[in-house]
């Protein structure tokens, strides 16, 4: 079958669509994350949507009603994640691997003493990327045009927290808000786009490009339009290949990503020897 | 500040763990008789069937849950070392089963492997992508839904059935007489299951989800397609996708056919695509909450099936 | 009275440890350059810390240009320069430019731009530094007298009214050192920028500043250097002859 004929289909003219506005908003959300040291961030989070779309589920509220319960939960989970990393003397890593557990746990208690389900939770929990309904394109549209739009407005504070906390501060910025409205729209994100196209695209789509644009990025703006530019890449190469080479869409994406990320470290060396170490 | 943070996470803890515990206090009264343990619903079902007034049957699999995932707690140990009969499917379908066995401690114990000696059916998923072939190890490459072949469901009764008299020989004429009943009933589905495939309009069975109904495929004769694999972990490429919709549109059918209680999202695509209508098969290795509580039988389901089937595949109903 | 720029009254602080800083009362005049010295551990940095509001005041007040740290807002008037080698990760893609614009950002309204105005500022005050070739390299590429160069200019780049500085020559050898604190005392003069500077050695600062805070957990000395130096409480808290080496001037 040729590519051509396949390109015609709606499924895969969404999956362009919607994977690369995706890319675009992880990918952007991402640099700031991994700097903050919050990289593991997207998985965590997806551990917490799994127990609140448990809670969802046991209260028999499906598809996008379940978003009623889970998603208040999982932005109070991403700011207890910022709070702990404040208060709670723990590194980004620790508190999120906190919040993460009490997740996945709360989750497999309530899915074996709930009396069970009318469907299958990880079945049900987990998007793919070939299967993006018409107003789910909107929607991702419409949550990359917010982030996009926020992170412009705030780059300035976004980036002087994610250069240094204290310096921020002394700078009259009210670092906490920053901080709040990264990690909620990264829990926005992660809610809403995880029913698209699976946690584990959102989760590489929130660290590899990021960390492949660091590697070559000289400056700040530039390291975020080049991880911006790897994720679109990443998902309009990742989907095409796929289609030539007749593999699942997803981890085609997210191994174009890992390229890219290799090629970028390679060219690093080339170009700065002696930093590169 | 951090006191009162740390109280309140406490408390919540608390709340949800007691809150929890409360709510799994449901269970079935502790009945008299013989303990019987099953993994899935049929076993569940036939073994209730068989054992009648005599037997005190439950299913391990929380409703909705795939067998897959399943995870038993401590009362399921604690049932099962309580139990005399332990019945599974097969090794394909439940692979933690014998690890849960080997942690328990019954000698009288006796565990009833149901799908010995069934006519096992090898997974792979088309004929026209032949490079599309799914190894998966998980499943040893067997297709495990043995039950969807009535003639297999009859095989497993009889080994349901040896098991329950080896267990309990003095109500064995009883067990035997069940079971002699339920064959018939099976043998009676398979027949309705025959007449009302026999003329229809398309014998290409199109299904947008994970291979499940080979053997039923097998045994009417159909041409079964699906998306993916055996697995539940194998995602399907876009030139599947692409495959399948083109046999939709090529067949001329206005139905796809997807399975119940998994998420529905693939197959949804695939039927907007081919600008047909998705309708629902059963797979039977587990309920909904809601089927379990209307305490719904596996004729029943089957039954269920075949209308939706005869609607799909365009047949004369007789 | 006349305004003090930075001024505390019984300011205490305390880590779970215990009590780090005790009853700290003291004030600091425009023009004033303000040596902060004591032994390690002695609290130098969390006062600095407390006076910026960055670390929590137990009890006890501390005022910034006479107003409440609670209700500070001139932000613009405060240059910061802490202890670079642990605050900067050293991966971060900034360029010198873009680091030094970050001090603009109290200044500005939101949604926070920066001129072509503000770009020229950056420069010229890089150039004014001796960085102006380092404009475009990476903050992970610096040297370590380069990078704090860099911290600096963007804790000048508002033209603060107070410059506080947590020891800023700690990864500068002794001759770099002495140039450093000597352009400190310029800036001091040149733009009667107040002071605050923490360092654990006495002597080199004696040169410049024109006074002397010494703590060790609560203030035990605050006056000019020569009080510093001629102080009865000084030489029998270092003995005469670590006095004399500590106020020898050449």
């Amino acid at each position: 079958m040729n590519i051509l004929e396949i390109l015609s289909y709606g499924f895969i003219q969404r999956a362009l669509l919607a994977g690369t506005l995706i890319a675009l908003l992880c990918s952007v959300l991402g640099v700031f994350l991994v700097l903050r040291r919050l990289s593991l961030i997207g998985d965590g989070l997806a551990h917490v949507t799994f127990g609140s779309t448990a809670i969802a589920l046991a209260l028999k509220l499906y598809s996008a009603m379940s978003l009623l319960i889970s998603m208040p939960i999982v932005l109070l989970a991403s700011l207890g994640i910022l709070r702990l990393t404040k208060k709670g003397r723990l590194s980004g890593d620790t508190a999120i691997g906190l919040v993460s557990a009490l997740g996945i746990s709360a989750g497999i208690i309530l899915a074996s003493v709930g009396g069970g389900y009318n469907v299958d939770l990880l079945s049900y929990l987990f998007g793919n990327i070939l299967a993006i309904k018409g107003e789910e394109v909107v929607i991702a549209a419409l949550l990359c045009l917010g982030v996009l739009l926020l992170v412009t407005l705030y780059y300035h504070e976004l980036f002087a927290i994610s250069f240094s906390d204290e310096l921020a501060q002394v700078s009259g910025i009210r670092t906490s808000f920053i901080n709040s409205i990264l990690v909620l729209l990264t829990a926005l994100s992660v809610v809403l786009a995880m029913k698209l196209v699976g946690v584990m695209l959102i989760s590489a789509l929130l660290i590899v490009p990021a960390a492949g644009a660091l590697q070559l990025a000289r400056g700040f703006k530039v390291c975020i339009l080049l991880a911006a530019l790897q994720g679109c890449f990443s998902v309009v190469v990742g989907i095409i290949i796929s289609i030539i080479s007749n593999l699942p869409a997803s981890a085609s994406i997210v191994m174009i990503n890992l390229l890219v990320f290799a090629s970028a470290c390679l060219l690093r060396r080339v170009m700065y020897p002696k930093y590169s170490n | 500040m951090k006191m009162r943070g740390a109280a309140v996470a406490f408390l919540i803890s608390c709340l949800l763990l007691v809150g929890l515990s409360g709510c799994s206090t449901k269970k079935e009264p502790a009945g008299t008789g013989l303990q019987v343990v099953t993994t899935l619903f049929p076993l569940y079902d036939f073994s209730r069937i068989i054992g009648g007034t005599h037997a005190q049957v439950t299913m391990l699999l929380p409703p909705g849950v795939e067998p897959h995932t399943f995870e038993p707690r401590p009362e399921d140990m604690i049932r099962i070392s309580r139990a005399a009969l332990f019945i599974y499917t097969n090794p394909f379908m439940e692979p933690w089963a014998e690890k849960i066995l080997s942690g328990i401690n019954n000698k009288a114990l006796r565990v009833v492997n149901a799908g010995e000696g069934v006519s096992y059916l090898s997974g792979s998923i088309d004929e026209d992508h032949d490079h599309d072939q799914h190894h998966d190890h998980g499943h040893g490459g067997m297709d495990p839904h043995i039950w969807l072949d009535f003639a297999n469901a009859a095989q497993m009764v009889d080994a349901i059935c040896n098991g329950f008299v080896a267990a309990d020989p003095a109500n064995g004429s009883e067990y035997r007489h069940n079971a002699q009943l339920l064959k018939g009933k099976l043998a009676a589905l398979d027949e309705r299951y025959r007449q009302g495939l026999s003329s229809c309009a398309t014998g290409k069975l199109l299904h947008g989800g994970h291979f499940t109904f080979g053997y039923l495929a097998r045994r009417y004769k159909l041409e079964y397609h699906a998306l993916s694999g055996l697995s539940s972990d194998s995602e399907p490429s876009a030139q599947r996708m692409a495959a399948l919709i083109r046999s939709v549109r090529a067949t001329g059918v206005k139905f796809l056919f997807a399975e119940e209680l998994l998420s529905p999202r693939l197959s949804e695509t695939l039927a907007g695509e081919a600008g047909v209508e998705l309708l629902m098969l059963h797979g039977a290795h587990n309920l909904s909450r809601d089927e379990m509580a209307r305490n719904i039988s596996f004729i029943e389901l089957m039954e269920r099936n075949l209308s939706q089937l005869q609607k799909g595949l365009q047949c004369q109903k007789k | 009275m006349s305004e003090k720029i930075v001024s505390t009254s019984l300011l205490s602080c305390s880590y779970r440890e215990g009590r780090v800083l005790e009853d700290i009362t003291f004030a600091v005049e425009r023009g004033d350059y303000v040596g902060i010295v004591g032994p390690n551990g002695s609290g130098k940095s969390t006062l600095v810390k407390a006076l910026l509001g960055l670390v929590t005041i137990a009890s006890g007040k501390a005022m910034l240009f006479d107003t409440p740290l609670s209700d500070f807002r001139d932000w613009h008037k405060v240059g910061y320069l802490p202890q670079s080698l642990h605050l900067v990760n050293p991966v971060f893609p900034a360029t010198v430019h873009e680091t030094v614009g970050l001090g603009l950002l109290s200044l500005k309204r939101f949604p926070k731009r920066l001129t072509g105005a503000d770009h020229d500022k950056i420069e010229s005050l890089l150039e004014e530094l001796g960085v102006y070739d380092l404009k475009h390299k990476l903050i992970g590429e610096l040297s370590g007298g380069q990078l704090q160069r860099v911290l600096l200019a963007r804790a000048l780049v508002n033209n603060p009214e107070l410059l506080v500085l947590d020891e800023p020559t700690a990864a500068l050898d002794p001759d770099t050192r002495g140039r450093f604190y000597a352009m400190i005392a310029a800036i001091n003069r040149s733009r009667n920028v107040t002071i605050l500077l923490v360092t654990h050695d006495s002597g080199a600062i004696g040169e410049h500043a024109s006074k002397m805070l010494y703590l060790d957990k609560s203030l035990l000395f605050y006056g000019s250097f020569d009080e510093f130096c001629c102080s009865p409480e000084m030489s029998s808290l270092f003995g005469e002859h670590s006095q004399h080496l500590m106020c020898h001037r050449h």
